[in-house]
C-alpha cells in the first residue's frame, strides 16, 4: 500500500513524487514510456526566471542553449520586435536529460519508480480513488494508494477515469507539430512568427539548440481547418532559411490553451500539470507551470495521505493554493489570447509598426491599459483587440 | 469507427485528449475502443499528422 501514487514521470509528476517523498510518504511514480523524457511533445523552452522562482537545479547537461531574448515577427516579417527583458531570457532544454534528472531527484528522496508500465484503470472504494490498476510486462496488477496524482499530460485520461471532465475541446486547444532540425541558421534568440496563413491561432517557432540544430514547429488552433503538419511543411517549404535543413526528429502534440480545469481534485485524487490544462494560453508553455503545480500537489498529497484525510475537501488545499498563485494571471493571458486571435494578418502587420518591446513587456506582465491606450485610436481591427483586453 | 494510419501516426496522444468518450488510449500505439466511438470526428480534426480518418458505418 502506497501513500501517494503519481501517474506520469514528466516534470509535473516527478516533482510531485519528490515532494511527497520528502514528506515521508511512501511514493510510487509510474511512467508509461520505456524511457523518461523521450519522446516529448514540446518545444523544450523554459524561462530563466522560472528556474530561479522554482529553485530548479539546472545541470548544464540538461541545457542545449542559453537564450538571451525573443524576436517576434509579424506576418510580413517586416517590423520585427526584439525583446530582451528578464522574462525573455531562458534556455532550450534537452528534455531527455532534464526529465530524467527530475525523476532521479524524486528517487533520491525515496520515491519508487516503474517505467514501461501503463495505468489502465483506477481502484475505487465507493466514490474514493484508492489506487491504480497497471499493466506491467503484460500482467495486470493492482497498486493501492491513499492518494493518486494524475500527471499524465495532455491526454488527461486518468482525471477522466476519476470523474473529472478534462476532455480537451477543439476551440480551447492548439495542436502542434515540430521537427528538430539540423543545419538551421540560428542566433541566441528564440523566434516567434505570427501568421494567419502558416499558424492560425498560434505561431511558428524556431527554438535554437546547439550547432545549428533547432526545434522548428507550429501550433494551430484546434477549430481551424487542416492539420498542424501541413502548416509546418508549408512554412518550411516557403522559407529559404530552411532550404538545407534536415529533420532529426518529429514531435507533436496537444496544447491546452483555454481555462485550467474547473475541478482539480476528487476523493483520493489530484490532477496537475498539462493534464489539468495548466498551460500558458499565449505561448503554450507548460514546463514551469507543471513543476510548480506538481510541487504543490506532491506536498499536499503527502501530508493528506500521512494524516489519513484524503477526501476532496482536504486535498482541495492544493487547488486553493494553485488558484491563489496562478488563476488570475492565467485568466489575463486568456484575455490576451482571445484578443489576438481576432487579428488579421493586416492587423498584425499594422500592430507591429505601432508597438515595440516596451508594449510587449507590458502585455506579458498583464498590464494591458497602456497598450490599449496606444492602439485604441488607430485601426478598427485593433479597437476590437483593445475592447477584448479590457473585458 | 475510426481508422488510424500507423505510418502517419506519431503517437503524440492528441486524439486521446479530445475524444469526448475517452475511447482512445496512448499505449505503445494508439488504441481505440470502437464500441465507445460515437463517430464525432473530433480526433480526426485534432490529429497534427492527419493520420485519422472517420469511417462512418
Amino acid at each position: 500500500m502506497y501513500d501517494v501514487i503519481v501517474v506520469g514521470a514528466g516534470p509535473c509528476g516527478s516533482t510531485a513524487a519528490k515532494e511527497a517523498a520528502k514528506k515521508g510518504a511512501r511514493t510510487l511514480l509510474i511512467e508509461r514510456k520505456k524511457e523518461i523524457g523521450s519522446p516529448v511533445r514540446c518545444g523544450e523552452g523554459i524561462g530563466e526566471h522560472n528556474i530561479e522562482e522554482l529553485g530548479i537545479r539546472l545541470d548544464k547537461r540538461a541545457v542545449c542553449a542559453r537564450i538571451n531574448g525573443a524576436v517576434l515577427y509579424p506576418p510580413d516579417c517586416g517590423n520585427s520586435i526584439t525583446v530582451r527583458s528578464k522574462e525573455s531570457k531562458g534556455y532550450v532544454l534537452d528534455r531527455k536529460v532534464f526529465d530524467k534528472m527530475l525523476a532521479a531527484d524524486a528517487a533520491k528522496k525515496g520515491a519508487e519508480i516503474i517505467v514501461k508500465t501503463d495505468v489502465t484503470g483506477l481502484i475505487k472504494n465507493g466514490k474514493r480513488i484508492a489506487g491504480v490498476v497497471i499493466e506491467r510486462d503484460g500482467k495486470m496488477e493492482r497498486m493501492e494508494g491513499k492518494v493518486v496524482i494524475g500527471a499524465d499530460g495532455g491526454e488527461s485520461t486518468i482525471a477522466r477515469m476519476a470523474g473529472i471532465n478534462s476532455t480537451a475541446t477543439l476551440y480551447d486547444t492548439d495542436f502542434g507539430m515540430e521537427y528538430e532540425m539540423a543545419n538551421v541558421p540560428v542566433t541566441d534568440m528564440i523566434e516567434i512568427y505570427f501568421s494567419n496563413k502558416y499558424a492560425p491561432r498560434g505561431y511558428c517557432w524556431v527554438f535554437p539548440k546547439e550547432d545549428g540544430i533547432a526545434n522548428v514547429g507550429v501550433g494551430i488552433g484546434g477549430h481551424v481547418k487542416g492539420h498542424a503538419k501541413e502548416y509546418l511543411d508549408a512554412w518550411i517549404r516557403d522559407n529559404k532559411r530552411f532550404r538545407n535543413a534536415q529533420p532529426l526528429a518529429i514531435k507533436g502534440g496537444i496544447i491546452p490553451v483555454g481555462e485550467p480545469l474547473s475541478e482539480m481534485v476528487a476523493d483520493g485524487f489530484i490532477v496537475a500539470g498539462t493534464a489539468a490544462h495548466q498551460v500558458d494560453p499565449i505561448h503554450g508553455g507548460g514546463i514551469a507551470l507543471a513543476i510548480e503545480a506538481g510541487g504543490i500537489a506532491g506536498r499536499v498529497a503527502g501530508e493528506c495521505a500521512l494524516s489519513g484525510e484524503v477526501e476532496k475537501k482536504s486535498l482541495y488545499r492544493y487547488e486553493r493554493e494553485w488558484r491563489k498563485t496562478r488563476e488570475g494571471k492565467m485568466r489575463k493571458r486568456l484575455l490576451l489570447r482571445k484578443a489576438l486571435e481576432e487579428l488579421s494578418d493586416d492587423d498584425l502587420n499594422a500592430l507591429s509598426k505601432m508597438i515595440g518591446n516596451r508594449e510587449i513587456d507590458l502585455l506579458l506582465k498583464n498590464d494591458f491599459l497602456p497598450v490599449v491606450a496606444k492602439i485604441a485610436s488607430k485601426r478598427p481591427g485593433l479597437i476590437k483587440m483593445a475592447k477584448a483586453l479590457l473585458k | 469507427m475510426i481508422k488510424i494510419d500507423r505510418n502517419k501516426c506519431i503517437r503524440c496522444g492528441a486524439c486521446v485528449g479530445v475524444c469526448p468518450k475517452n475511447a482512445l488510449r496512448l499505449r505503445d500505439v494508439i488504441v481505440v475502443d470502437n464500441s465507445l466511438c460515437i463517430e464525432c470526428g473530433t480526433c480526426a480534426k485534432a490529429c497534427p499528422a492527419n493520420a485519422i480518418t472517420l469511417k462512418k458505418k
